[in-house]
């Protein structure tokens, strides 16, 4: 921890070293410099962390091989209120400030390099059955649906001092495309939050950390012509309140850059969850400077080792490249190659494909950390080689990008190993949705339908036996799991096998 | 009262061990020793993680190295059914395998027929049991375990014995396992192709009968083998056999060989089996009950995940030096608290990596401070200082404790 002064509460700064100057592209780089924080060269990600840790990592291996330009954290994560402890003050809130540290760096453990994101919302979020008020959104934190006052949010973020929030935006987070309606109110209760929330910073005395958290304000996933009046007052009477953008659907940059010139200046940080490179790419030419990127974290889930690079090597292959390869695939049992061969992460140079398809295949949690270790390496290795594309002009960038699309296949593989175990709350049913299958098969259950003696054993032998009867009862065993999860009476681990 | 610190050092060699004894207690047995292996030395007394499936429960072979381990533990039943013998083989071994370029003992799969007993039956030949992958019916041999463990190149394996629960009533049994383990030794012995850079122990059985015990060592002892470690504890047995059988055997055993007793890992026990003359331990606990929120500190385990925890922002433990509970203006500290433990304990698998971190330190860390004090003669206050951090007062000192360190000359009670 090399920072023992008083952090000093100093504006983000943000200039753009290089724009676009060509039709059809707006691709940039630029430099981001925080206080206290490493600085970061644009275009970047940031990692998406669950309950304030990035999952799988530990806070030193985050130091030492995570090389993402900062965390995102989400409000939602921290400020469950148990139902016995209903009315105790939530923990986060009282955490202690010493040697200058920020609260949510503090409480997280999150090393000093790395820059902190503050969202009210998981990305992405759980849809809620409550819906939004005029005065508050509706959340989903690890003990059930809450409600989240626009002014408690505002105090949050006062009290957490993240290095950047993004203030409450009226969204549906559903499949469905909001009505016009609908898509209005959005629009407006946006508006009104934000405006009240500078009304409300101006209120409390001036000096106060004016510009301690860098605001980075919502541009709504609903189209152009239906938040042109939010816009508007971004541009007339915020620009210089706010020190960003958070941006929930890139397709509206374009005509936002080209009606309010003034607020071209800010960094533009994607929302959006993009699923793949592909999708990077596009917004990166679209304008998008940073990224909060949740695929990264599921494909590691997913038992898959990224093995894309930027520009693509030229191969003679005329068949599309997979995105990643699936480690538990039998094909790496005995395979001493790295992960993703030339890449020079930890995992990559301390281990093997063959460690990591036993891992897997074992449910040992340090396949998933590796694996952790190595897809953000190889998404943070992307976004250096796209900034080394675009330092030799955009034309180089496009071109590059243009052969990774005809290069790459447009997804990443399933993958076809277990998941890691569900904590439940990121995954329990939404409002108006249906039950999300399971993605993993359960661990225990009867030996052929009695106890026989042993108690619960494995159903994995046995899987072929009345396979509707297991699923349905396996569903139900699950959903306990994970409730019992929710309510922190769950175990991360299985019952003690037997050594 | 000085320590006999060895005038002219004490050593033992056989082809892939060294043993140096380098101090004793003069009250109690307790010894501090180097014991080289192919991989390097180890300090001797010492506590060896296990690393199940050839991971050490989340850490990375990186995290496990910077806590101090240079000897952690592999389980050879559960290598054997992943990833088999056969990519082992391929691989070159369990150290290339998990990138762990330190020692590594592996047991023979013989405790889990403990676990397992009412699957398997043992015989002469060895222990049959259902495969638990398919049902398919398995054969274990002392030949098949040695075979295994010379695939992963273990640089201590362990002989296949047979394990009784010593709760057993069945004398004629425990004596027939006894004799077996004693038969299936040499067995183990004929089968061993690589004695000169894999180190085979033999496990001394006999249930709770020191008779039995003792028998079992001298023929044991006779077989000459680089360590002996003392098996079938730790199976439900009255604390107070259980250190009756350590002490009787560690008596027996010849002082220039490493001492190991299996399955032992709570804080207390490690410390009254290292003043019996014990010099090696390995249990699953420290990591298992990480994962369960708990952690191990020198006033006794918390459990993280009590409410009382939710807002205490002090270290894990105040004053450990592991790197979660370091303060945090120190080199290599994540400055880790309780309420961040507390937050994400059952729902964040880093919470449970934390723990097994600080978990796994403390264990090293207490073996590692038993050994200065055996070398500075000052062991006995050790052991007094010990539970008098673990206990609120001398009346709650677990009585198999006070008893088992009277008989080494160390009276918990009286001063």
């Amino acid at each position: 921890m090399t920072n023992d002064g008083q952090e000093e509460p100093t504006a983000m700064v943000f200039e753009v070293l290089k724009a676009a100057i060509i039709d059809g592209s707006a691709a940039r780089l630029g430099r981001m410099a925080l206080a206290g924080r490493r600085s970061v060269d644009t275009p970047n990600y940031l990692a998406v962390t669950s309950r304030g840790v990035v999952p799988h990592m530990t806070p030193d291996n985050v130091g030492k091989h995570l090389h993402s330009a900062g965390v995102y954290m989400a409000l939602e994560d921290f400020i469950e209120r148990p139902q016995q402890y209903s009315k105790r003050p939530t923990p986060i809130y009282d955490t202690p400030t010493s040697q200058g540290r920020r609260p949510l760096h503090s409480f997280t453990a999150m090393p000093p390099e790395f820059m902190t994101v503050l969202g009210a919302r998981r990305i992405p979020a759980v849809l809620s059955p409550m819906g939004n008020s005029n005065a508050s959104i509706s959340i989903f934190t690890s003990t059930g649906y809450q409600v989240l006052t626009t002014k408690e949010y505002q105090t949050a973020v006062e009290t957490l001092r993240p290095d950047i929030a993004i203030p409450l935006a009226d969204l549906t987070h559903g499949p469905i495309t909001p009505t016009s309606k609908r898509a209005l109110r959005m629009a407006e209760r946006t508006d009104e939050w934000l405006k009240n929330w500078f009304a409300a910073e101006d209120a409390s005395a001036d000096e106060l950390r004016q510009r301690d958290v860098a605001i980075f304000a919502p541009v709504l996933p609903v189209s152009y012509s239906i938040q042109w009046e939010y816009l508007e007052r971004l541009s007339e009477d915020l620009s210089t309140r706010i020190a960003g953008l958070a941006v929930y659907d890139p397709d509206v940059l374009p005509d936002l850059l080209s009606d309010y010139a003034n607020l071209a200046a800010l960094p533009r940080l994607s929302v959006s969850a993009p699923t793949t490179p592909h999708h990077i790419l596009r917004q990166i030419s679209l304008g998008l400077d940073a990224f909060i990127l949740p695929f990264v974290n599921l494909v590691s889930d997913a038992g898959i080792a990224m093995t894309f690079t930027f520009p693509p090597s030229p191969t003679a292959t005329p068949s599309l490249l997979p995105l990643g390869v699936d480690l538990s695939s039998p094909s790496y049992k005995t395979s001493l190659a790295p992960p993703s061969p030339g890449c020079t992460c930890y995992a990559c140079t301390a281990h093997h494909a063959a460690y990591i398809h036993h891992l897997l295949a074992a449910r040992e949690m340090l396949g998933w950390t590796l694996l952790q270790t190595h897809n953000h390496a190889v998404v943070a290795a992307f976004f250096a080689s796209v900034r080394a594309a675009l330092a030799q002009g955009e034309v180089a960038f496009e071109d590059a990008a243009r052969q990774f699309a005809l290069r790459y296949e447009p997804e990443f593989p399933a993958g076809t190993g277990e998941r890691p175990r569900a904590r439940g709350y990121q995954f329990k049913g939404e409002a108006g949705g249906e039950v999300k299958p399971k993605l993993n098969k359960p661990a225990w259950g009867k030996l052929d339908g009695e106890d026989g003696g042993l108690g619960l054993t494995r159903v994995r032998a046995k899987k072929e036996v009345a396979p509707a009867v297991a699923v349905a009862a396996a569903a139900a065993v699950a959903d306990k799991v994970v409730e019992s999860a929710v309510e922190g009476g769950g175990r991360l681990e299985t019952p003690p096998c037997p050594g | 009262m000085l320590a006999r610190r060895m005038a002219s050092t004490m050593s033992a060699s056989s082809a892939a061990l060294t043993f140096e004894l380098v101090a004793k207690c003069s009250t109690t047995r307790a010894r501090a020793s180097i014991m080289t292996l192919p991989h390097g030395p180890v300090n001797l007394p010492l506590f060896m993680p296990v690393a199940t499936q050839a991971s050490l429960k989340g850490l990375t072979p990186e995290q496990l190295e910077n806590t101090g381990c240079r000897l952690c533990l592999n389980n050879t039943y559960h290598l054997g059914l992943k990833p088999g013998q056969e990519v082992l083989d391929a691989v070159g071994g369990a150290h290339k395998f998990q990138g762990w370029n330190h020692n590594i003992l592996t047991d023979s799969g013989g405790f889990q027929m403990v676990s397992l007993l009412k699957l398997a039956t043992v015989t002469e030949e060895g222990v049959r049991f259902l495969s638990p992958h398919d049902g398919t019916p398995m054969l274990l041999t002392p030949e098949h375990s040695i075979s295994l463990q010379n695939s992963i190149g273990s640089d201590i394996i362990m002989q296949l014995d047979d394990v009784l629960v010593t709760t057993s009533p069945d004398k004629e049994r425990m004596r027939e396992a006894m004799l077996r383990s004693v038969r299936w030794l040499d067995r183990c012995i004929a089968a061993h192709k690589n004695p000169d850079r894999q180190n085979l122990f033999c496990i001394i059985q006999g249930g709770l009968d020191l008779e039995m015990r003792r028998e079992c060592c001298a023929e044991m002892v006779a077989r000459d083998t680089p360590g002996i470690a003392v098996g079938g504890l730790s199976g439900g047995e009255a604390k107070d056999d259980f250190c009756r059988v350590v002490g009787a055997c560690t008596q027996l055993l010849p002082e220039l060989k490493p001492r190991y007793v299996m399955g032992i890992g709570y804080p207390e026990d490690l410390v009254v089996c290292v003043a019996l003359g014990a010099d090696m331990f390995d249990c699953v606990w420290p990591t298992r009950t990480a994962r369960f929120g708990n952690a191990i500190t020198k006033f006794g385990v918390l459990n993280l995940k009590r409410e009382m925890y939710a807002a205490d922002f002090g270290p894990i433990e105040k004053g450990c030096g592991c790197p979660c509970c370091r303060p945090v203006e120190e080199e290599g500290s994540m400055g880790i608290t309780r309420a961040f433990v507390h937050h994400n304990a059952a729902k964040e698998t880093v919470a449970a990596h934390l723990l097994t971190l600080h978990n796994v330190w403390y264990q090293l860390n207490l073996m590692r401070e038993a050994r200065e004090a055996i070398i500075g003669d000052r062991f006995p206050a050790f052991i007094r200082a010990f539970f008098s951090q673990l206990y609120p007062d001398r009346q709650s000192y677990p009585s198999w404790a006070v008893d088992a360190l009277r008989t080494v000359g160390v009276d918990l009670i009286e001063t």
